[in-house]
């Protein structure tokens, strides 16, 4: 549907870890709600950044980490299904849940319209938190990528 | 970061001794993350009537869930819950953010950087 065609490209910002500036890990994040002003925060202390801030890396990325941050409501969730097929298409994806409305739901734990959580695909790590801190965010991706690295 | 991460929206600790199993918390936490099991024990003194009092046996937040509110730490009577600073405790299951008492009285002692 064209909406959700809109939506998925609306989803993603692609960061960049400051503290791994040569880790061919891109991370992806899907900022469905307030969580996302946290990944904004990380940015503002530059822990990420924007990767169209950057000139463009001689490698392509290898593997990339799905920032999930915010509520899935039941309307977005085909989208964010969606774009994370597209993802896994193009290499190994790693996902976070980024706080309790990914996780399970969180404060909307029993709206109607509000998924319990990430269900359509498989969660690597969960960072806990309403919001979780920034710098747990990058706590988190720091140890992603470099599992992702070493594997 | 440069400065030391302030405890808000860090961790919700518990002092289990201070805990009297009045289930208060557990009554007004909005999104229902906590989990309380007691039983009750009679004491017997010498010259006074026997009573009974909670004995607390399992204390779980399933920090999956919590909002970081911190209602549980307002109407504790006891005192029992505190913030704490650690904000870095993620977990690679779901269920791996259900945080026991064990887990949840470290956090007293513990500062964000000791994670």
């Amino acid at each position: 549907m064209a909406v959700y065609d809109q939506t998925t490209t609306n989803l993603l910002v692609v960061w960049r870890l400051a503290s791994r500036p040569n880790a061919r890990v891109q991370v992806m994040g899907a900022g469905l709600a307030c969580c996302s002003l946290e990944v904004e925060a990380a940015a503002a202390t530059g822990l990420l950044v924007r990767e169209e801030a950057e000139p463009p890396k001689p490698e392509p990325p290898t593997a990339t980490v799905l920032v999930v941050a915010g509520t899935i409501t039941e309307a977005l969730e085909p989208a964010l299904e969606r774009l994370h097929a597209e993802l896994v298409q193009q290499g190994p994806v790693r996902v976070m849940s980024f706080g309790a409305c990914a996780t399970s739901g969180g404060p909307y734990w029993d709206a109607p319209t509000v998924a319990k959580g990430i269900r359509s695909f498989p969660v690597e790590s969960y960072v806990p938190g309403c919001p979780p801190r920034p710098e747990a965010l990058v706590a988190e991706l720091e140890r992603l990528v470099d599992s992702m690295a070493a594997a | 970061m440069t400065s030391e991460p302030s405890p808000r929206r860090g961790v919700i600790a518990l002092i289990p001794d201070a805990c009297t199993s009045c289930m208060l918390c557990v009554k007004e936490c909005p999104t229902w993350c906590i989990e309380l099991d007691s039983h009750p024990e009679q004491i017997e003194e010498l010259g006074a009537r026997p009573r009974t009092v909670n004995v607390l046996d399992d204390f779980r937040i399933d920090y999956g869930l919590c909002m970081y509110c911190g209602i549980c730490i307002e109407v504790c009577p006891f005192d029992a819950l505190e913030w704490k600073p650690d904000f870095n405790y993620p977990a690679s299951t779901r269920s791996g953010l259900s945080q026991d008492t064990q887990q949840l009285a470290r956090w007293l002692a513990e500062s964000a950087s000791d994670s």
